[in-house]
């Protein structure tokens, strides 16, 4: 017996010298005690940051922004079904309840952006205590209270008010924060947003794609032009005026950026990256914008790729004859912002669709494309300082600024109403740039327009691409509302809403 | 009884005259009678050899015998299975009688338990062995499916009829929410890191299942899902032993429960009335569907086809003075029944035991394997799995074209509703390389010392190498995706996997009687640790179909290109001490000590005790009267087991440093937390109480043993969704409860004994669970066509309740409507929470429990009849009162007519006059309106599951005469899933249950989800059994 209690207790020394042999950390990856140290850290997680931009440009913002309003539309294919989610942001039929819906695309828009809130907050908890250059650090941390207020101030608009977090969430118990009102988000941005313009530097001096003093300035102003607070909105847009960082390119479609080229041009003041390639940093979102369905010889018409692939479902994005009808004769935006393409599968009259030419560029891969997405544009720039300069009685500038927008376009003086020319401007300048339902809503038309919008389709349902004979759902235009409901996946986590 | 035996003494008779080798007369014949000890009546086919000669006889149907022997002193020996062996020296006799008694050494047979061996009579906790002789003729290639029907308490499902693969085994119903639910499967002592469906069953001496914590709970953080233990052939005393066994046979899909789908004149005709119905002009090739007949594609049986099996196996056993050896080798190969699916295997097994003085004892065992293994792709869900694909694939598309050669890809027109267009699956089937090559080395050395009587000192090494290679291969003239037009990419993926274990073990055992009072006491410290090394390379669009090569490869896919290591480590102490007093009261108290890398910095360590108790009462004075009472033991046991399946890093806090952005074109490294920490994670927790009685009658002829268990899963690992505002999905934490409990019966009885011998096993258990708590404000958890909710059975499958179909205006006007979509003759959804209208998510949910994936209880039963040299077994399972959802039928019941159609759907709503059966609604109003039959899941999707199997009928013959050649030889044939009775009619699987339901949406909370996947033949085959 002593034996076997000196072998034991043998073994009992042997155990205790174990617990290094517990300790396995991932040799795979890191975690967060190693990481969140030095400049490339941080510079990394900052890159991180923009990510979720990407998902949301390439499809559910434009959903929400654009083809919830009167420019497009989607292009009924009935013999296509499990399309409701996308046909109820675009009928102003999203199934809410209490507040609360189950839309994907209202899913999407919030907890995309709530991911770059919780990246930039890891970022902000975390940089001050870093050691490393002083001017990269600014940098790094203007960006992220950016990124952050520009998430807040889309969500903000969107949803009105939402849980604000401004720190990262490390445990369960600090996941689920109650409602913040509107007034009270827009205090903290807008402060994040000033302390941003002071250390970000301007486009001549960042690197190209990332946001700058410039992107921070138009973003604040964009903010008070929503507050209508007409004297800041202008402060800020004259100062990006002033700086000379932006001018508008000499032809409307060299705006927006090539597959691979003319990217982040003069006139862009921020846009959503992306690149072509099997990296995983491509957009997808032209092919989201075409009637389906296509053959492979019709998609390879409009992308240009070797190896086009035929679509099938259901098409989004579609410009409506409302926006076509928009645009003065002459205009020259028009033809850069819309072109016609052939599907002729459909069974809508002869297949030949109007779509958004401005995001169509020839490229290599199909379903996979570098095109950025514009977010803020100089000539908005310019149509915000007119607007902030008309609403205070400055006609004469608020023209000036105008004009070298509608020159451009081939145009001459507005006719009509100045504060109403400045808002027809806004439509097909910005047309399919995500602008149009957040215009009709700051500006208290939304109801209006769409409701007479609503009744146009019912009344026409083929020239609002339904095929002959098909109609409008019944739901349909039932539920016209200024903001979404919120996720009811959240909500099921969230007692506070 | 004895009616019986009268009756079949009489058959013998019959048969002896066949069978009987009667001994050349030569000198002295010596006669006599063999009788049973037990009621003294002549025993039939009783064994009679003179000792150290072939010469031998066997008793006639009255226990007679005669034999000529030379020697007059020669020895003879009786001999019959179930009784005990005799030798009776002649002594100069003339007549010779003996009275065999039944075999009473089974009462002493000693089990396996957890580190260490225990009398049977004397074990205290829910036990149940096999050998593998009783299973050896199922022409099969894994241990578990021979296991199918055989033990109480355990569920074993084949999910899919892929060789070598879809094995579920669950224990007493064990389920974890989010950690990993199969058994731990201890060869040799050794607890390996996977499963066993590598090992040749051919290796394998028996087979212990370990249920109740007392039996498991040495196993501590590991043993909660129940353990099996697997003892491989050694070196038996005696001769040496060489024998060979063999088998051969055809597979094939039965027609019975293949799904019924409308042939091509039924499509055509369904989408004929399909644009009538609509008031649209019927396409021309919809126009006359008599024009198909005798056309039918059948897309689903030209995948299928009658292929071979074989199995071949030589085992050599010997034990020469010191040295005990075994020796094993086989070759399995199986091509499957879908086309260029195949799997072979390769192993050897190599024991050697050495004793080197009486005290010391050296082991080695070594088992290397080798299995190749191709299915192209056969499994999963609509544009994923072959078989689905072409299932819902339309009858009028042709495989061949006129000239014979096959067509390359079908598109039909756009106005013929045809939106989803087709490679050819056949040549998909073909042309699909997906083939793993797995080569696994299992290895043990020990070296046991026994310094005085009683006590034993054994310290072992155990190593596991197992690399798997797999290779998948799409060419440009295939793919398994649909609307992919052919010529195509081609892709490829590569990936390689090591895995590398090892156990260091290390024991003490003591023994020691006083008395009436016994001990063993048992101490150890083990230590083990595991490494995966994987890599993966993806990579699509090559220059030549020919050159499957990374650098034939244009474009490296770097989402699907990662390395990865998973790492953990396990420490653990232990300790039993067993203790009975006059062999009849019986204590065993056990406690293991676990530390794992696994568990969060704050809680590395947990303690898994247990204690269990027994009295044999049929040993009490007060029982010796009760004749018939052989055995009356009574059980109980109660401990706490673990479950460690919980993700080696979970605990961590991790970095994805892949969240890459793009700046004005140019590629930049981002990063983002991707998980959140928690140093507190652990084990899940699992206490059992296991109450059980032995009864053995009538000398052991019936046995029977039953167990009620309860067990509480407590600390679930679970990953609680957190709102996503925090920029997380879920935060993982041990949360909830889940309680189990059930009853098991087995029951062996020996029906006939003698010449015509037979045995009947049957086990029939019931196991039921409950959630008792989920994670703290969280009710219920969905899946995509499930729910877990607090008060309810596990995973319920979880949709809309249908009732019927609106079949008038007034009926659509007076009952709750899906605003905007619902019509006459669409399906009729119940207004569950009666706000009148039918609404799918958020708070005004009409969603309920539809259907339950669980079986109210499970059986089986074994006969097995020994009939001379015949013997004969029947192996039937069965399973009651589980459902299935059958996910295949939002193809190939949509209503739309984009894909073909089970045949159902001719009996749909047409009109108010029509309004068909009630089960299918109408076409019109496009996916608007069909969109809910098919999108919303409901209780149309689910069916009965039920069945009962004949598993196997095998059919062996003893053959005589062959003594010059063989120590014996055996022929039989063979059928396995004979026929299987059930009312499923969603495919022919009734045993399917979806691991994962094809959404990514996978595990124990989304059981029981058809997709149609590799269909389990029906095997034909014969054998031989041959011993040298």
């Amino acid at each position: 017996m002593k034996k076997i209690f000196l072998f034991l207790a043998v073994l009992g020394v042997l155990g205790t010298g174990c617990e290094d042999e517990l300790t396995i950390f991932p040799e795979d990856s890191l975690s967060v005690p190693t990481f969140y140290k030095t400049e490339v850290d941080f510079e990394q997680a900052v890159n991180g940051a923009y990510v979720p931009l990407r998902t949301i440009y390439n499809q559910s913002k434009a959903y929400l922004g654009e083809m919830h309003s009167d420019n497009t539309y989607y292009a009924r294919n009935t013999a296509f079904g499990a399309t409701e989610q996308q046909e109820d942001v675009a009928d102003f039929a999203i199934p809410t309840d209490n507040g609360i819906t189950t839309n994907n695309h209202v899913t999407n828009i919030y907890v995309d952006h709530y991911a770059i809130i919780a990246r930039t907050n890891q970022i902000l908890a975390t940089i001050d205590d870093a050691e490393f250059d002083n001017a990269a650090k600014n940098n790094i941390k203007g960006q992220a209270l950016f990124l952050r207020s520009f998430s807040y101030f889309d969500l903000v608009q969107f949803f009105g008010s939402v849980p604000m977090h401004l720190v990262p969430v490390l445990s369960r118990e600090d996941a689920a924060l109650p409602l913040s009102s509107p007034d009270d988000i827009y205090t903290q941005i807008i402060g994040d947003l000033e302390t941003a313009i002071s250390l970000l530097p301007p486009k001549s001096q960042q690197d190209p794609g990332r946001v700058t003093s410039g992107a921070a300035r138009t973003l604040l102003g964009n903010i008070y032009i929503v507050r209508e607070q007409w004297a800041d909105a202008e402060t800020q847009f004259q100062a990006v005026v002033d700086s000379n960082e932006y001018e508008l390119m000499p032809n409307y479609e060299d705006a927006f950026s090539g597959n691979s080229d003319n990217k982040n041009n003069i006139e862009s003041v921020f846009e959503v990256q992306y690149k072509e390639g099997p990296e995983g940093l491509n957009g997808s979102f032209l092919y989201n914008f075409l009637p389906r369905p296509m053959t492979a010889d019709e998609v390879g018409a409009v992308t240009g790729t070797s190896n086009p692939q035929p679509l099938n479902g259901e098409g989004n994005n579609i410009p409506t004859p409302d926006i076509i009808a928009a645009y003065e004769d002459g205009d020259l935006r028009e033809d850069a912002s819309i072109q016609y393409v052939t599907a002729s599968e459909s069974f809508w009259r002869d297949g030949v669709y109007p779509i958004i030419k401005k995001y169509v560029e020839p490229h290599s891969l199909n379903g996979n494309h570098g095109m950025n997405f514009p977010v803020y544009r100089y000539s908005e720039v310019l149509l915000f300082l007119a607007e902030a300069l008309e609403e205070q009685g400055k006609s004469g500038p608020a023209l000036t600024h105008l004009n070298t927008v509608r020159i451009r376009a081939g145009l001459g003086d507005p006719v009509g109403d100045l504060g109403e020319a400045i808002f027809r401007e806004r439509r097909v300048e910005l047309a399919f740039e995500n602008k149009r339902w957040l215009d009709l809503v700051r500006t208290g038309r939304a109801i209006d327009v769409i409701t007479a919008y609503g009744n146009r389709i019912k009344a026409n349902p083929n020239d609002y691409y339904y095929p002959e004979g098909a109609e409008p759902r019944g739901n349909a235009f039932t539920n016209i509302s200024l903001t979404f409901g919120l996720p009811a996946s959240e909500s099921s986590l969230n007692p506070n809403f | 009884m004895t009616k019986i035996l009268f009756g079949l003494k009489t058959l013998y008779f019959g048969f002896a005259l066949l069978f009987t080798i009667h001994a050349q007369a030569q000198s002295t014949a010596v006669t006599g009678t063999v009788t049973s000890a037990d009621d003294g009546f002549g025993l039939p086919g009783v064994n009679v050899v003179v000792k150290g000669t072939t010469n031998g006889t066997v008793t006639d149907f009255d226990g007679k015998y005669s034999i000529n022997v030379q020697d007059a002193n020669a020895t003879l020996v009786f001999s019959y299975i179930g009784f005990t062996k005799q030798e009776i020296p002649l002594n100069g006799q003339r007549v010779v009688n003996a009275s065999m008694t039944e075999d009473a050494t089974a009462l002493d047979e000693v089990v396996l338990v957890g580190y260490g061996t225990q009398i049977k009579r004397q074990v205290t906790g829910s036990v149940q062995t096999i050998e593998a002789q009783e299973l050896a003729d199922l022409p099969v290639s894994q241990v578990t499916q021979k296991l199918q029907g055989k033990l109480a308490g355990v569920q074993i499902n084949q999910t899919t009829g892929k060789p070598g693969q879809g094995m579920s085994v669950r224990i007493r119903g064990q389920l974890s929410v989010s950690g990993g639910s199969d058994p731990l499967y201890v060869i040799d002592g050794f607890p390996i890191s996977g499963g066993i469906n590598t090992l040749n069953p051919d290796e394998i001496e028996d087979i212990t299942i370990l249920k109740d914590a007392a039996s498991t709970s040495l196993y501590g953080s590991r043993a909660a899902n129940g353990v099996v233990l697997i003892t491989t052939k050694k070196g038996t005393t005696g001769e040496t032993n060489v024998s060979f066994n063999t088998s051969t046979g055809i597979q094939q899909v039965p027609e019975r429960g293949r799904i019924d789908m409308m042939d091509a004149v039924e499509f055509a005709q369904f989408k004929k009335e399909y644009y009538e119905d609509q008031g649209d002009p019927v396409p021309e090739i919809f126009q006359d569907p008599s024009q198909y007949e005798g056309k039918t594609n059948d897309w689903y049986g030209a995948l299928l086809r009658t292929s071979p099996v074989q199995n071949y196996n030589l085992t050599i056993t010997s034990n020469k003075e010191k040295l005990r050896t075994a020796v094993v080798a086989g070759f399995f190969k199986q091509d499957g029944v879908v086309i260029n699916s195949d799997y072979e295997r390769y192993s050897l097994r190599v024991n050697l035991d050495y004793n080197v003085s009486d005290k010391v004892r050296l082991g080695f065992n070594v088992a290397p394997s080798y299995i190749k293994d191709n299915t192209p792709r056969s499994d999963g869900d609509r544009g994923t799995g072959i078989l689905f694909n072409a299932l819902h694939t339309w009858p009028i598309m042709p495989i061949y074209n006129e000239d014979g050669t096959r067509t390359t890809f079908n598109r039909f027109p756009a106005d013929t509703g045809n939106i989803f267009s087709y490679a050819n699956w056949l040549t998909s089937a073909e042309q699909i390389k997906n083939e793993t090559q797995d080569v696994n080395i299992l290895s043990n050395a020990f070296i046991e010392y026994e310094p005085i009587d009683g006590l034993t000192v054994k310290t072992s090494l155990n190593a596991e190498l197992y690399n798997r290679q797999y290779e998948f291969f799409s060419p440009s003239t295939a793919t398994y995706r649909i609307n992919r037009p052919i010529p195509t990419d081609a892709e490829a993926i590569w990936e390689d996997r090591k895995d590398f274990s090892y156990l260091n073990e290390n024991l003490v055992t003591y023994n020691k009687s006083f008395g009436e009072h016994n001990f063993s006491v048992l101490g150890g410290f083990t230590y083990q640790k595991f490494r995966r090394d994987f890599s993966r390379v993806a990579a699509d669009t090559f220059a030549d179909d020919r050159l499957p090569t990374i650098q034939g490869a244009a474009n490296i896919n770097r989402g699907g290109t990662y390395d990865s290591v998973q790492e953990w480590s396990l420490v653990s102490f232990l300790s039993r001490l067993t203790y009975n007093y006059k062999g009849k009261y019986l204590l065993t108290g056990s406690i293991r000590r676990d530390g794992s890398s696994r568990f969060g910095s704050e809680n590395r360590w947990g303690n898994f005790p247990s204690i269990s108790a027994g009295w044999i009462a049929s040993d009490e004075t007060f029982m010796e009267n009760q004749e018939a009472i052989s055995l009356l033991k009574l059980r109980a046991s109660y401990g706490v087991t673990g479950n460690n399946n919980i993700g080696n890093y979970t605990q961590y806090a991790l970095i994805n440093n892949t969240v890459n952005a793009v700046f004005d074109n140019e590629f930049v490294p981002g990063s983002a937390v991707s998980s959140l920490s928690n140093s507190n994670l652990g084990w899940e927790t699992t206490k059992q109480f296991d109450i059980g009685l032995d009864l053995s009658l009538f000398n052991d002829r019936v046995s029977f043993i039953y167990d009620y268990y309860t067990k509480n899963t407590t600390n679930l690992l679970y990953n609680v969704q957190v709102p996503r505002e925090s920029g997380f999905t879920n935060f993982s934490d041990n949360i909830g409860e889940i309680k189990f409990w059930g009853h098991e019966f087995a029951l062996n009885t020996v029906n006939t004994t003698g010449k015509f011998r037979w045995t009947t096993n049957a086990n029939i258990s019931f196991n039921r669970n409950e959630v008792v708590s989920l994670a703290e404000g969280i009710d219920r958890v969905y899946g995509t066509f499930h729910i877990t909710q607090v008060g309810k059975p596990f995973g319920q499958f979880y949709g809309h309740l249908s009732d019927g179909v609106y079949l008038n205006q007034q009926d659509l006007d007076s009952s709750p409507q899906v605003p905007g979509r619902s019509t006459v003759g669409s399906i009729k959804l119940v207004d569950v929470n009666g706000d009148g209208v039918i609404t799918r998510g958020g708070d005004e949910d009409d969603r309920a429990i539809m259907g339950n994936p669980f079986p109210d209880f499970t059986y089986g039963i074994t006969n097995t009849i020994k009939y001379g040299n015949f013997d004969f077994s029947v192996i039937g399972t069965g399973s009651q009162g589980n459902e299935l959802l059958i996910r295949h039928l939002y193809s190939t019941a949509n209503l739309d007519g984009v894909f073909n159609l089970v045949d159902g759907v001719k009996y749909r709503f047409r009109s108010e006059e029509n309004p068909g059966r009630g089960f299918y609604g109408t076409t019109v109003g496009g996916g608007n309106v069909t969109g809910i039959e098919r999108d919303w899941i409901n209780d149309r999707f689910v069916a009965d599951a039920s069945y009962f199997n004949i598993r196997n009928i095998t059919l062996g013959y003893t053959l005589d005469g062959v003594e010059k050649f063989f120590k014996s030889a055996r022929i039989y044939g063979s059928i396995q899933n004979v026929h299987i009775f059930t009312k499923y009619w969603g495919g022919p699987n009734p045993e399917v249950s979806g691991e994962s339901d094809g959404d990514g949406d996978g595990g124990n909370l989304s059981q029981g989800v058809d997709l149609s996947g590799y269909p389990v033949p029906r095997i034909f085959s014969i054998g031989l059994n041959l011993n040298f």
